[in-house]
């Protein structure tokens, strides 16, 4: 089983070294330069010259691109070539934000959506089957910014319960930072449970058409106590998957929320960076994500292995 | 005049310079908006600030300055040299007073006496000097070009210097009102920590996130101003969330509302809208003068007639913005004008200049959301409208993305905006002068470039009025410019906002509102 997870984990470095590469050559591809989108359209061509010289941009890609990754693996990932602040400090308190939102998130939906999932799967065909799957199944359906802005209107608009900026900043205190990203919290949830109430569901239903199965029920054991003692255990690797693929989808996928909201995350960083042109940003930002998802990928996969019954009870 | 220390006295006073002396007189005159004379500016309270207009990326140093955040907190920490009253014209600032020799080549300014910057030296020429040239020589300023025409200048007197020009300007001080030209203290690039003569100091600084600053201790050199103990100014770059953030009262003010919901935040409970007509962007599409068959002016008249310009501002612009008239001269700018009549849709007109021409198209313009938004959508009225004059149009469609680096410019039909500048000659020299880097029109002109050049040095301001309306009339015209509206900034604020006035220049009162307002008691 050690070889295993430890095949699993290169895996998940070679996959990001892979990603690097191809954020690099996607962001030398990009059309436009910085130079002349952060000096606009008053920029001489003198000063383009100068600005460009200036970034290094005169050296070949291959040399850029190992002086970057070298730089990263250090922990050093530049400075920003808008406003010469350094990335790594820039990004940490965001990241620490994108983190916090994508943790409030979860800690509300995992619980709930696997909860339910369970509850639907012990229910099955009931009401309650029926109706966490169908609200659910609508909030995934319509895209985050209109479950955004809906929440907006009811919540902040009308009732006055909750701000519609979102914005935190440091010195808030964590009940301050609680109260603020109810609203986007929400909206994350709803995104996310969903998926994971189906899976959760549909994997335990599975397993209960199993002899095993049958046999607990042959001992006279009530359905609750099957699924919780029996089915469960068996269904959890798929339920670790499509939970950490969740959770990396609330971590990276959230700049929307983030702009409706407000919320001074790393999407909105790399937003700001993209419309710049600022490279480096850029690459740290997809750099970061991109770990963020090969991580917990990898994270996920390796939990699976631990907690299959077959793999962890080798001979 | 109030400069008696400047040699040369047999000058020409125009109306502008003579304000500029009077203001320096009674401070009260410039200092006061007309409109709240009579209310009495009130101390306290925090001023929160909801704006579009920056980003993550953005700094304190003045060389990269490039939208509406950093200019609005830069005027909190900072003073310019010269500023723009509300009706367009340069009043004093750090500058006391001005005088220009004639041919207008020479200017000999005085820097006001007794300011102390928040590190406690007193401001004096030399401050100055170094705060200008921050932005010449090399540097990657985008100031650098409008200073260009600058020779030499030369310390006087502590509190005098005097500025050489290559060539006569007569709108020297419109020129150093730009906001890249803050004064700092001689020697200072420390820019992340603010050394200035400001009404504000800056408390924290989270670019993307808000900006935060608090009173100086004490009084402001300007009375009646600096009213607020505090600012904050939060960057809201959705308007959807800019809007809602003022109507559920988060913010006091914001900057850009979206003009198609602008009647609804209208009707919204305490809050005002303050509109400032034809000061924004100006929108246009430009057809390049020496391309076929754009080189035929009946094509390019046609092609002026022919388009809808008040069906676009409703449908577009929800009404918020103003008929342009082909030639980029806003009607807030003192040398608009109007006796030049504006050109509206004229489908017979068009046809007839088409039929001249020999030409019904079908002509190609390029357009983009890069270029302007709904650049689309009045691509494809202007497609309509010139069907109705017999004229077809194609409306390809390209990428936001380098736009301004692949399209404009490089194709000979395209949508185009154009800032609005300080001054005529400014917005005149960077667009229609034959050699100018941005004449994207192409349009070459020696006579229009003649007489651009000299109404720069006229120093006489009812002749100068004619030259510019001469030139207005020669881009209207002949030129390749389709301008069919100036959008109308946008703010909004609460009711208890004081000072908010609409403004010549820029939105939330020329970015000053953190200087200029307060709230009602």
């Amino acid at each position: 089983m050690l070889r295993l997870i430890a095949t699993r984990a290169a895996l998940g470095v070679l996959t990001l070294l892979a990603v690097s590469v191809l954020i690099f050559l996607c962001t030398e591809i990009l059309p436009g330069d910085v130079a002349s989108a952060v000096l606009g359209n008053q920029a001489t061509p003198e000063a383009l010259a100068a600005f460009r010289k200036e970034l290094g941009y005169d050296q070949p890609a291959w040399a850029r691109y190992l002086s970057w990754l070298t730089g990263a693996l250090q922990g050093d990932l530049g400075q920003a070539l808008t406003n010469k602040r350094d990335i790594v400090d820039e990004i940490g308190p965001r990241f620490f934000n994108t983190l916090f939102l994508a943790g409030y998130a979860a800690l509300v939906a995992v619980p709930l959506s696997v909860g339910l999932g369970v509850v639907a799967a012990i229910r099955e065909g009931r009401p309650v089957d029926r109706i966490s799957n169908i609200v659910t199944l609508m909030t995934i359906s319509v895209p985050e910014f209109f479950i955004g802005y809906i929440l907006i209107v009811i919540f902040a608009v009308q009732l006055g319960w909750f701000p519609s900026l979102a914005t935190v900043f440091s010195g808030m205190s964590v009940a301050e930072r609680l109260y603020v990203t109810t609203l986007p919290a929400v909206t994350l949830t709803m995104l996310v449970a969903a998926h994971m109430l189906r899976m959760t569901r549909t994997s335990v239903l599975s397993v209960m058409s199993s002899p095993y199965i049958e046999m607990a029920f042959l001992k006279g054991m009530t359905r609750g106590r099957v699924v919780a003692r029996h089915a469960l255990p068996n269904a959890a690797a798929p339920i670790i998957t499509v939970v950490a693929l969740n959770l990396a989808y609330l971590i990276v996928g959230v700049v929307v929320v983030e702009a409706v909201f407000v919320y001074p995350g790393v999407g909105q960083y790399m937003v700001d960076a993209v419309s710049k042109r600022d490279v480096p940003v850029i690459q740290a930002c997809g750099l970061l994500f991109a770990a963020v998802f090969v991580g917990l990928n990898t994270l996920a996969d390796i939990a699976s292995i631990m907690v299959n019954p077959r793999l962890r009870n080798q001979r | 005049m109030t400069t008696d220390s400047t040699p040369g006295s047999g000058l020409i006073v125009d109306r502008r310079q003579l304000m500029a002396g009077a203001a320096a007189l009674g401070l009260s005159t410039a200092f006061a908006a007309p409109t709240f004379a009579q209310e009495t500016p009130q101390k306290g309270g925090t001023l929160r600030l909801g704006m579009e207009g920056g980003s993550a990326s953005d700094s304190l140093d003045p060389t990269t300055y490039a939208d509406s955040i950093p200019i609005a907190y830069s005027l909190m920490f900072w003073n310019t040299l010269v500023e723009i009253d509300d009706t367009g014209n340069a009043t004093p600032e750090l500058f006391e007073s001005w005088e220009a020799k004639p041919g207008a080549a020479e200017w000999i300014f005085n820097v006001r006496k007794d300011i102390v910057f928040s590190n406690g030296k007193t401001l004096d020429a030399d401050d100055v000097i170094h705060s200008i040239n921050l932005h010449r020589g090399e540097t990657k300023s985008p100031a650098k070009g409008i200073l260009e025409p600058i020779t030499e200048i030369k310390k006087l007197s502590p509190t005098q210097i005097q500025i050489t020009l290559s060539g006569g300007n007569a709108d020297l001080p419109f020129v150093l009102s730009d906001y890249h030209l803050i004064i700092v203290p001689a020697g200072y690039t420390d820019f992340a920590n603010p050394i200035g003569t400001g009404a504000f100091l800056m408390e924290s600084f989270e670019p993307g996130v808000r900006i935060l600053a608090k009173r100086k201790d004490g009084d402001y050199w300007k009375p009646g101003r600096g009213n607020f103990d505090g600012v904050e100014l939060r960057y809201i770059g959705d308007s959807a969330a800019r809007t809602q953030a003022l109507i559920t009262g988060q913010v006091d003010a914001a900057n850009r509302l979206d003009p198609k919901t602008a009647n609804l935040v209208m009707k919204a409970p305490n809050i005002e809208v303050v509109r400032s007509p034809g000061t924004g962007l100006r929108y246009a599409f430009v057809a390049r003068c020496d391309t076929a068959p754009y080189d035929n002016n009946d094509v390019r008249l046609g092609l002026k007639y022919g388009i809808d310009r008040q069906k676009i501002i409703d449908t577009v612009f929800n009404g918020f913005a103003s008929l342009g008239n082909d030639h980029l001269i806003g009607q807030s700018n003192k040398y608009f004008d109007p006796s030049l009549e504006q050109r509206m849709y004229d489908p017979d007109k068009a046809a007839f200049h088409f039929k001249k021409a020999g030409m019904t198209g079908p002509f190609t313009v390029e357009v983009s959301e890069g270029a302007y938004s709904g650049a689309t959508d009045c691509g494809v009225l202007y497609q309509e409208a010139l069907a109705g004059a017999g004229a077809a149009l194609d409306v390809k469609r390209v990428s936001a993305d380098g736009y301004w680096d692949n399209i404009w410019l490089k194709s000979p039909f395209c949508a185009v905006y154009w800032g609005s500048r300080p001054t005529a000659d400014l917005q005149y020299s960077q667009t229609f002068l034959s050699d100018a880097a941005w004449n994207d029109s192409h349009w070459k002109r020696p006579e229009f470039d003649k007489l651009i050049i000299e109404a720069r040095a006229e120093l006489d301001e009812s002749k100068r009025k004619e030259m510019y309306a001469e030139a207005q009339r020669m881009v209207n015209e002949d030129g390749g410019m389709i301008c069919f509206a100036v959008s109308d900034f946008l703010d909004g604020y609460s009711s208890k906002v004081r000072g908010a006035a609409a403004h010549a220049r820029y939105d939330l009162n020329d970015q000053r509102i953190a200087e200029k307002g307060w709230f009602a008691g």
